[in-house]
């Protein structure tokens, strides 16, 4: 397994082109495969020696943004597979890694979604979104696009790779 | 991989509940012990602790999980707190959402049960 560091034989720029690249996963929208995504994800971020800070705020997000697909996707988000997709590269000073997340349910983008205010007290606070919250401040990148009837919403984040 | 979640609890004398939960508070894992938590916090003691020291992560299923367990000792005149490690990932979580400015966090069980009853 890759390990990162960087030996004579072996420079840094060799290493990291051998953990760039991409990792795909299918899954059913249901809570178990929530799980099965998560176990998928942090398997790829260590394969690929994306950092376990970096690598928490894309498993915080990728619930997040699951979470949202079986409670408000629909009908056909929950029939249709969804498909994950995670890109990990390498600039000179920086590491980059993002997922996407292209199911199948109700049109939605979330960057349209209103920034939530966030309670001073117990009292004010309430329980709905909380996940986009998770999400806005996890990711250091959020796009999003509708293509032949699918949501596809990419988060990414950003570490020193030096 | 292997997740088990677990939930128990021990009473500190008559006014002090401790929880411990351990495991993934992610959605099948808030789902197996988010009906437990609400009736350990349903009794009647003034102060809660909930240690989510063993917890590996924390989603915003179980952020509401909670945040309504809070408000339930809150409405009956008691006080929970929430011992979490620091730098770690359920920390990242309450911070993140501004939880952590709702209900007392420590890093240790002692201050966490000297606040509690406070």
């Amino acid at each position: 397994m890759p390990n990162g560091r960087q030996s004579p034989e072996r420079p840094a720029e060799v290493e990291r082109s051998a953990l760039s690249g991409l990792d795909e996963l299918t899954i059913s929208a249901n809570g178990a495969e929530v799980r099965r995504a998560s176990e998928w994800l942090d398997a790829s971020c260590r394969r690929r020696n994306v950092p376990q800070a970096s690598a928490e705020r894309l498993a915080l997000c990728l619930h997040e943004v699951l979470a949202n697909i079986i409670a408000h996707g629909g009908g056909t988000a929950l029939s249709a597979p969804v498909r994950l997709l995670l890109e990990v590269g390498f600039e000179p000073d920086t590491g980059k890694a993002s997922v996407t997340v292209s199911d199948a349910g109700i049109a939605f983008n979330p960057l349209l979604v209103p920034k939530k205010v966030l309670p001073k007290t117990l009292a004010e606070a309430s329980s709905g979104g909380l996940g986009m919250v998770l999400i806005r401040r996890c990711s250091d990148r959020l796009d999003y696009r509708r293509e032949d009837g699918r949501n596809l919403l990419t988060f990414g984040v950003r570490w020193n790779a030096r | 991989m292997q997740f088990i979640m677990s939930i128990s609890y021990s009473d500190v004398g008559e006014n002090l509940r401790r929880i411990v939960i351990s495991g993934r508070l992610d959605i099948p894992g808030t789902d197996s012990v988010a009906s437990k938590l609400g009736e350990l916090v349903a009794a009647p003691k003034k102060g809660v602790v909930v240690d989510l020291s063993p917890v590996q992560f924390l989603a915003s299923i179980g952020i509401r999980a909670l945040i309504s367990s809070a408000k339930t000792v809150q409405q009956r005149g008691g006080k929970m707190v929430l011992v979490v490690d620091g730098g770690s990932s359920v920390l990242m979580s309450l911070e993140a959402t501004g939880v952590d400015q709702l209900i007392p966090i420590f890093r240790n069980t002692a201050d966490a049960e000297r606040a509690a009853v406070a």
